[in-house]
Formats: C-alpha cells, structure tokens, sequence
C-alpha cells in the first residue's frame, strides 16, 4: 500500500476571500497565493487537500486563476513533489473548474471528503486513463508489473506513468534495490 | 419609440448620436411605458456618450410611473445633475424615504474589486424572493463574468453600468406567464473587435464587428490569448442558452445574439463600447409545448 505522506486541507470558504461566493480572477488569485503558500510548507511528497465544499459559487475567472493555474504551475513542477487534491462533491461548482482545467488540458484528483474515492476532474488523455486506473486499484504498482498488466513495454508504461506524475494525478518512485538497477513504483495520491 | 425601453428602442438615438456637434440634445422618452435592464443600461451608455459632446442633454418623460422608477433605479442620482429633465425629481426622492425599496438599482462601477460586493448583494435580493441556490448560482456567476469582462476589457471614463431585475412573468418576447431574470451591462471601453484584435493570432476573425463578437463567444478565445483566458464568456452564453433564455453581445456596429439552438447576428447603429444582455427564464415549466 502507499506510504503515509504529510497532509493539510485548505478550507477556501473559510479565508478572508469573500466568504461563499468566489468570483473575479483578483479574489482567485489571493486564493491561489495562500494556497501555494500552504503547498511550499508542507514536506516534499505531501498532500494539499483544496476544500471547497463550503463555497457557494465559484465563477469561471476565480476557477481559472485559483485551482486552474495552480494546477498548471504545479505540473510543470513548481511545487516539487507535493500534490494537490480537491475536496468537493459532484455538483454544478465543478463545472467551471472542469471547464478550466480543460482548457489547459490538466486535471485534479477530486474526492467527496478526505478519505474518499478519488475521481478526476479536467482532461485525462484517453490513452492514460487506463493507466491512471491501473494504479488507483493497485494502490502501489511497480513499472514492470504496471507494464504487464497493461500488455506495454516497459518504456512506453514508463512513459504514460511519468506523464501521470507530472500531471500530479499519481506519485512516482525510485527504488534503487531492485536487481538490475532502478525501479520505478507507482502510488496513488490518495 | 414603443413603449418597452429595451436596447432597440434605443437604435434610433444611437445612429444620431454619432452626429452631435455641440448643440443641446433631448431625448424623448415619452412614449416609455416599461423599462428593462438593458433599456436603462443602453440610456445610461447614451447619456456618458452625449453628455461631454452637447451644452445640454435633456430626457422627456411622461406620466409617473416611468420617473418613479427610474429615480427607485437611482438613475437621476447617478445623472441628476448632468440632464435635464421636465419630471419633478424633488418629489419622487420625498416618497421614496418612505418606501425603502428591495430592487437592485442601476449600478455603476469601474473595477474588479467591487465586483465581490454587488454579487453579494444580488444574491441576497434573489435569496429573499425565493430564488434556489442553483439558480442563484446561476444568475450570479452570469453576472460576474460579464462585470469582470466590462472592468479588465472596457475601461472607460464611466465605468460600466449593471442592472438586474427579477420578474413574476416573461418579458422577453410576447408577455406570458413564467418568471424571468434580465440582466444587463454596459461599458464605454473600447469594444470587442478591438480587444481581440490585440491578439494578432484573431487577425481573420476582427475583419468586422460581427465577426468578432461571433468569435468572442467561442471557448479560449481573448484579446491576450493566454491559455486559460477567455472562457467566461463562452460558459455564460452557455448557462443563458440552457435555461431557455438568450445572451445578446453589442459591440461597435455588430450585434449577436445566441439562443439554445441559434445563432442571429445583424448590423446595428455603432454602440460605443460592449453591452451584454442575458434573459434567464426560470425553468423547468417553462419547457411546455406553446
């Protein structure tokens, strides 16, 4: 099974952002600024749990500056090893950080509550979602064993994992010990 | 003029008011028996337009309903001083002290950061008159999007005008049972064309007004072309199309409006800057065969 890794969630309602209706990209971008400042506090591998269940509205321009841009940041690896994770339920608010996540081509683990199924939220490529699902039912999945599972050479699967990875949708590690050189394991992030 | 002031109503005055050269200027709104958003969206833009090119602008208005109101609407505060009017503004603001209204007035606002607060407001009027969450995030989140395009987009000496009114029946076409919210905003900035046609990768789609606003209502389309950008817009039309309403985009001579299943664009006099308007029926019961 995964390793236990550091946590915090991150209530946006909560804030001094503007209680239950977030709209306007200047309120999203506050919102962003603490949510990454949150994120560089948290030890390497950790999890920043973006809750938003008590938001009311959250209109396409705060969607898009607060979780579609920090998305995007932290899958060109801004934030190094720490994921993201949104904590909401399936209702109409997702559709405009659907419709933004989208737009950039990225996607979030979603989960109800913490400790909760994790579904995604934004666009996975066809080609990966099998992979995606692959390692969320395995929990914790070597490369070769992912790759025979999936009928792929071991460098294609590498390849489809570590574009997972660098999405934030999955951790990826190294192992070192394995008999003929590095292996690479694959966890879910929740 | 007939007697719903609308935007149209206002097409007349519009095509004149490029021709102004100084002389006093007199709006006659005599005929106005009912003025929607847009109607007083469109006249607050007109008289931005035509106060600073007349020595004088005056408005004419008949009866008591209409200039009581507008004055309910807060409009002879905003522009009071600024027109003249034959209406005996004194005492519709005596009556007014003791009948506290529960409307959302014209609203004139210049940034981003007061657009948090007249949602607020908004949605506390709609929660009053019993408007669901759903709908209100609905409205709301139309509302904000459109306020936030006109303040990054429509920078202007006056801001940008808002005004929203929930209705006990429809009033967008023929008069019928139902409710409906109308909402509308103005703004004297630079228009649509030529904020998209900063972004030089929309060369082919500015040739025209129509083109343009056409073009504006696609996802991901905007002036900076930055990913991420220009998506309010195109999910706002999308909100207004769903319900069974409509979301009309005015700009420069173009006009396009986009209804569930179509698309109508036509030439119009120029409009100095944007105008949105956004009709949001309140469904489900509306669905029925007429």
């Amino acid at each position: 099974m995964p390793e236990e890794r550091a946590h915090r969630i991150f209530e946006v309602a909560g804030g001094d952002f503007g209680g239950k209706l977030m709209v306007t990209r200047s309120t999203g971008r506050a919102v962003r600024e603490a949510l990454e400042e949150t994120l560089a506090a948290l030890p390497k591998g950790g999890t920043l749990y973006v809750d938003t269940r008590g938001v009311e509205l959250m209109d396409y321009s705060f969607a898009d500056e607060a979780l579609g841009i920090l998305a995007s940041r932290a899958a060109s690896g801004e934030y190094g090893d720490r994921h993201l994770v949104l904590v909401e339920e399936d209702r109409d608010l997702l559709e405009n950080v659907e419709a933004s996540l989208r737009q950039r081509s990225l996607a979030m683990i979603r989960v109800d509550e913490v400790g909760g199924e994790p579904a995604i939220v934004g666009e996975v490529a066809d080609h990966l979602v099998a992979t995606l699902q692959t390692i969320y039912d395995a929990g914790s999945i070597t490369n070769a064993a992912l790759a025979a599972k999936l009928g792929l050479n071991h460098t294609a699967c590498n390849n489809r994992a570590t574009r997972l990875a660098k999405l934030g949708l999955i951790h990826r590690r190294i192992e070192t010990a394995a008999p003929g050189g590095r292996q690479y394991t694959y966890e879910r992030v929740v | 003029m007939s007697g719903v002031l609308t935007m149209g109503s206002l097409d007349p005055a519009f095509a004149d008011a490029g021709n102004v050269d100084g002389e006093p200027v007199v709006l006659d709104l005599r005929a106005v028996e009912f003025v929607e958003p847009a109607g007083l969206c469109g006249l607050a833009a007109l008289l931005e337009f035509l106060i600073p090119r007349c020595e004088e602008v005056g408005i004419a208005l008949a009866g008591r309903d209409v200039p009581a109101y507008l004055e309910r609407m807060n409009f002879f505060r905003l522009f009071g001083n600024r027109v003249r009017t034959n209406a005996d503004v004194a005492s519709l603001e005596e009556r007014r002290r003791h009948n506290p209204g529960t409307l959302q007035e014209l609203i004139n606002f210049h940034t981003e950061e007061e657009i948090p607060g007249i949602i607020e407001r908004i949605s506390e009027i709609l929660e009053n008159q019993g408007y669901r969450l759903r709908e209100r995030v609905a409205i709301c989140s139309v509302l904000s999007e459109i306020c936030a395009n006109a303040a990054e987009h429509g920078a202007s000496s006056f801001g940008a005008y808002a005004a929203v009114q929930a209705y006990h029946h429809i009033v967008s076409g023929p008069r019928r049972r139902g409710e409906e919210v109308l909402i509308a905003i103005a703004d004297g900035g630079p228009g649509v064309r030529e904020t998209l046609a900063r972004n030089p990768a929309l060369a082919e789609h500015t040739t025209t007004d129509n083109d343009a606003l056409r073009h504006a209502l696609e996802m991901g389309v905007s002036g900076t072309g930055e990913i991420g950008r220009g998506g309010g817009l195109a999910l706002v039309a999308g909100i207004a199309a769903r319900s069974g309403g409509s979301l009309s985009l005015r700009s420069g001579t173009g006009r396009v409006t986009v209804y569930e299943n179509r698309k109508n664009s036509r030439n119009v006099p120029e409009f100095p800057g944007t105008f949105v308007r956004v009709s949001l029926p309140r469904t489900p019961q509306e669905k029925t065969p007429q």
